[in-house]
């Protein structure tokens, strides 16, 4: 998982504002959740004298900027899911939404499911129903904990 | 898993999209279109029905005939090749002669309790894995029954209501999820941690290095209301040889709560194969037609290579699974091979017929690995021929 | 070169493996899981063998060279292999105790080399006694 220090140690530190945000620290963490992009500090990106950070800054992010990262920080590595629906099967939303689908280890049938596998592999749909992103902000970790071969992520 | 939920589309021919189904089930969909058999006889494509007439003529040839495969064909045709092994007077045997066999038929025998893997959802609170990693063998195990799914009396699922422990010599993907659940063995070492569990079991100091560990896990056992005890390819390693001490542990767990065993086994319908040979005879695999009825290793296909002249293959590969100096025995003899796709064992035979793939272009039944019945449909045309079919044209040509 | 060592192999059925398996056992896809061996990695080292490099399996009833791999775990003296025509032409083929083939766990002497992993093709020849 990337931490907001790391990606701050990458920001110019200067607080400048420009970015619309009052601190570099607000920024980092804005930019791991993908609620601003790199481009909005434009000292990083036109200043030659941060190349080097801005190098590192899009290194650092780049499994987040893939098109693998959902808009809220969840990465699935498909090259890595068995599609053994573990983590349809344990979210807490799917078990919510779905009582009669995946609650119970089936296919979701009540539409209303945000992790189901398809083609072989999970997909995740509406990620913004996800308890992580949701208004509690609650740590769950069901999918990440119930996967055999770590295919997902939380960055 | 012979799952039931599954949604396809397909287009032109080949699986476009599918829903729910796991990786290696959308692995075997899209094999449709994969190196599948021909018609041959001795390497040269010929119309089937002469390869079905030419199949019927070697086998006619054999004294010592051996019929083997079936785990991966459907019940139907199962029933097929045992009345053809007995009209023909000859042997026949699966895969399970030398993987879980022997369990397997503890337990349709009676001698081993068992249960359903719907039971297992609704009831179990502890689920073992013992020498068997369904996570990457049949990956929507754990999700669909065996530990994360709610059940009727098992509401809250994994998080609250169910435990995975795992016995294993190596931190498999299944060992991974168990977490604080996996026990690991030294290959060879299963039977003496059943010993230890057993005496852990009567409130005895376990012979083990983790005491503790070991006590904590027969206190665990001691409270389940409802335990599964899932085999694998591990396990059937672990009792060669000496299956008791296995069943003893079984009846010890029996005695402080109610344990049953499901073997997971390899192929769809292995169950329906043994279950099909032993409602006919009382023996899973490894019997003989020759004389009566008769079984025993020496009808395993193993031995029987030694004696046999002729076999037919059905559904299998054992020139790719047996040990290489059995492959090359049965290299040296005339085979009839029946599948649906080209492999290593086909690749030896005289004549080959194709097959259709079942529960895509065929329908039927199978036993799942609980002996559950399930029927399958076809939704996928093609110009091939079920495997029941194919088994009963070459059983009438002879 | 590091001499070669006596290891316990185990054999194990991997997802990926059975994956290719249905997509084609000719494929190099099916050989890149299975003709493969993951060694310990104080094991390793003795051996004088990195991760990728071909590694000869060899018992008293055939050779075939695999991959070598490294495991997370620790398994010192023991080699996993992914169960497949490649294990299977270093089993011997003896029906044992009771009559009941070992086809899990063997003992093989495992070395470094050049060349390899053996294609499923020279399996074929091994199998048809070439």
């Amino acid at each position: 998982m990337i931490s907001v220090m790391e990606v701050y140690q990458l920001l110019p530190k200067t607080n400048c504002k420009k970015c619309g945000l009052p601190t570099c620290m607000a920024f980092a963490v804005e930019l791991l959740g993908k609620r601003k992009a790199i481009e909005d500090c434009t000292p990083l990106v036109e200043e030659a004298k941060y190349e080097k950070k801005l190098e590192g800054l899009r290194e650092l992010l780049a499994p987040i900027l893939s098109a693998d990262a959902t808009e809220t920080g969840m990465v699935i590595h498909y090259e890595k899911c068995y599609g053994c629906g573990n983590c349809v099967v344990a979210c807490p939303v799917n078990v919510a939404n779905d009582p009669k689908g995946t609650a119970i280890g089936r296919g979701p049938v009540s539409g209303k499911a945000i992790l189901m596998v398809e083609d072989g592999v999970v997909k995740c749909v509406n990620v913004d129903e996800c308890r992580r992103f949701g208004p509690e902000k609650v740590l769950c970790n069901a999918c990440i904990a119930t996967c055999p071969s770590k295919a997902i992520e939380f960055i | 898993m012979l799952c039931d939920d599954i949604e396809v589309d397909l287009l032109d021919g080949a699986v476009k999209k599918t829903m729910n189904l796991c990786r290696k089930g959308r692995a075997h969909y899209d094999s449709i279109t994969v190196e599948r058999l021909r018609p041959a006889v001795r390497g040269s494509e010929v119309p089937l029905e002469e390869a079905v007439g030419s199949a019927a003529e070697l086998l006619e040839g054999a004294e010592n005939l051996l019929i083997f495969g079936f785990g991966s064909s459907s019940l139907e045709a199962q029933r097929a090749g045992v009345e053809m092994a007995k009209k023909l007077g000859s042997a026949i045997d699966d895969p399970s002669s030398f993987s879980q066999g022997a369990i397997t038929e503890k337990i349709l025998a009676g001698e081993v309790p068992s249960c359903t893997l719907d039971d297992v959802r609704n009831y179990a609170d502890i689920s073992i894995f013992w020498g068997d990693d369904p996570s990457s063998s049949h990956p929507r195990h754990l999700s669909r029954f065996s530990y994360f799914p709610r059940g009727e009396k098992r509401q809250r699922g994994y998080e609250e209501d169910r435990e995975a422990i795992v016995v294993d010599v190596r931190r498999s993907p299944t060992a991974q999820i168990a977490a604080d659940g996996f026990f690991k063995v030294p290959p060879g070492g299963d039977a003496d941690f059943a010993e230890a569990l057993s005496s852990a079991l009567g409130g005895k100091i376990p012979k083990i290095e983790d005491k503790k560990r070991m006590l904590n896990l027969a206190t665990k056992l001691r409270k389940a209301k409802f335990g599964a005890i899932f085999t694998g390819l591990g396990h059937a390693e672990a009792i060669k040889g000496d299956i008791d001490w296995f069943v003893s542990l079984v009846e010890r767990l029996n005695e402080v709560s109610r344990f049953s065993v499901i073997p997971t086994l390899g192929e769809y319908n292995t169950r329906g194969f043994n279950q099909t040979l032993f409602d006919e005879t009382g023996h899973v695999n490894s019997v003989s037609f020759k004389e009566g009825v008769a079984s025993g290793p020496e009808f395993g296909i193993s031995r029987l290579l030694d004696v046999c002249d002729g076999a037919m293959i059905v559904s299998s590969d054992p020139a790719a699974v047996l040990p290489g100096p059995l492959a090359r025995k049965l290299a040296r003899l005339p085979i009839v091979a029946v599948n649906s796709s080209r492999n290593l064992t086909t690749d030896l035979a005289e004549v080959t017929v194709p097959v259709a793939v079942a529960g895509i272009e065929a329908g039927g039944s199978a036993l799942r690995t609980d002996g559950v019945k399930v029927e399958y449909d076809a939704f996928a045309e093609s110009g091939y021929v079920s495997d029941a079919e194919v088994v009963r044209m070459i059983m009438e040509a002879v | 070169m590091a001499e070669g060592r006596e290891l316990t192999v185990v054999t194990f059925r991997g997802i990926f493996q059975e994956v290719q398996e249905a997509l084609g056992i000719y494929s190099d896809g099916y050989r890149d899981e299975s003709a493969v061996v993951f060694l310990d990695g104080g094991d390793a080292s003795g051996l004088g063998v990195e991760a990728g490099r071909p590694l000869r399996m060899e018992t008293d009833h055939g050779a075939v060279v695999a991959v070598a791999k490294i495991s997370e775990d620790p398994h010192p003296g023991v080699a996993f292999m992914p169960k497949s025509p490649w294990s299977s032409q270093l089993l011997s083929g003896d029906p044992g105790e009771g009559g009941v083939l070992e086809m899990k766990r063997f003992t093989a002497k495992v070395s470094s080399c050049d060349k390899g992993p053996t294609s499923i093709a020279e399996i074929g020849e091994m199998i048809r006694g070439g």
